[in-house]
């Protein structure tokens, strides 16, 4: 292998996982996720030398998976919750899952489910989301906080049992 | 009592990870098989290009270059204008360096390039692109920094681009996009694009380019980047 290879190699391994987690809470389904990942990566390889020096590599991917499903993706207008057909059932994702939350995630609107993946999977601050979806902060904020606030609403009835145990 | 008043957006957040944690994943595909799919993915931009420059070819043997081909070049000397500068080179190629800050009128650049024999297509506020790209931009066109598909301004020069007009392929423009951005990476810049079209073939979007990299359908050495007026992308 190339240094090259070698380089892009690391950054595959130690960048599936949190770059898959990331699409599947935006998309919605893994299957789905999995195969635009895979595209991003490909994609990140022919552009590496590129993506190697972008300030924040594995937000390149991300984004690159997202737009690979774009027309996909903007049939169903990027603000709307995913639809039902759209979404994998959490019950069919294994146990252990809370499927309450996990439904609520897929029900926030799309570029709330953005800002808390990249907040989330890639640890990326306020200002970077902004660049990497080309918004302005402010609206990271905004997006960032209806979504919390929604998916702190859905937490309640979970938290109110805890509270009187 | 509710205490979900009391969760903190960071206590929201990690609950949501959990969940999202919780789900199982697949495995990562080999790495091999992910440049191999990235290679192949070039291959088939590759033969699409090869397929339209056959198509090219096929045009030039029945004589229609006159319909397709370029001008030759009738300028000579500089065009000043505010927002650019277009200057003719001895051996036939034109030397473009865009003024940031300026106004640019793309009906007086594409009338100019004309004058240099340079088939171009110039637009504000968007850019037509063709897909497949054609093939042979980086024959026609090289930057000033050199080097990258993105170039940025360094030491204060801006950038510029020289074109050679021969070097075009038969069937095709240049096609300049120029944006002000407002938002995104590089707010207050002005980019500009530069790529070749097929004229029987292109569509033209208000959408800017990724200013770190280029349309759709173009590969690295498809097109050039340029970004006026600004400091460049951090750690650049």
């Amino acid at each position: 292998m190339s240094n090259q290879q070698t380089e892009f190699a690391d950054f595959f391994r130690a960048s599936w996982e949190p770059c898959l987690r990331a699409v599947v809470a935006v998309v919605g389904s893994p299957q789905l996720a999995e195969d635009q990942v895979a595209e991003a990566f490909a994609r990140a390889w022919v552009s590496w030398r590129k993506v190697r020096r972008h300030p924040a590599p594995r937000a390149w991917v991300v984004r690159t998976a997202l737009n690979t499903g774009a027309s996909w993706w903007r049939r169903r207008c990027r603000d709307l919750p995913l639809a039902d057909h759209d979404l994998t059932a959490p019950g069919d994702l294994g146990g252990g899952l809370d499927a309450t939350l996990l439904t609520a995630i897929w029900r926030l609107p799309g570029r709330q489910r953005e800002v808390i993946a990249l907040r989330i999977f890639l640890d990326l601050d306020t200002a970077t989301i902004a660049r990497q979806l080309g918004i302005e902060a402010g609206t990271v904020r905004m997006h960032l906080s209806r979504g919390v606030a929604a998916l702190r609403h859905e937490l309640t009835p979970t938290t109110n049992m805890e509270a009187g145990q | 009592m509710n205490v979900h008043d009391e969760m903190s957006d960071n206590e929201v957040l990690r609950a949501a990870s959990g969940s999202l944690s919780a789900m199982p994943m697949a495995s990562p595909p080999d790495v091999e098989a992910i440049m191999a799919r990235g290679r192949a993915r070039r291959r088939r931009r590759l033969s699409a290009v090869a397929g339209l420059s056959v198509a090219a070819g096929t045009a030039l043997a029945l004589g229609l270059t006159g319909v397709l081909g370029s001008a030759p070049p009738g300028g000579q000397g500089t065009i000043r204008t505010a927002a650019f500068t277009l200057a003719s080179n001895a051996n036939g190629t034109a030397t473009l360096t865009i003024s940031p800050g300026e106004l640019l009128d793309p009906a007086a650049l594409q009338s100019d390039l004309a004058q240099y024999g340079i088939p171009a297509k110039v637009t504000t506020g968007s850019i037509c692109t063709s897909d497949p790209a054609p093939a042979g931009f980086s024959q026609v066109v090289s930057s000033y920094p050199a080097g990258e598909s993105t170039a940025t301004p360094q030491n204060g020069v801006q950038p510029a681009i020289t074109i050679d007009p021969s070097a075009m392929p038969a069937g095709t423009e240049l096609s300049v996009g120029d944006f002000q951005l407002s938002s995104g990476e590089y707010p207050g810049q002005q980019q500009a694009d530069f790529v070749l079209i097929d004229t029987s073939s292109y569509t033209c979007s208000s959408t800017p380019p990724d200013p770190n990299g280029l349309p759709d359908g173009y590969g690295p050495s498809d097109g050039i980047g340029l970004l006026y007026g600004g400091p460049g992308p951090a750690g650049s």
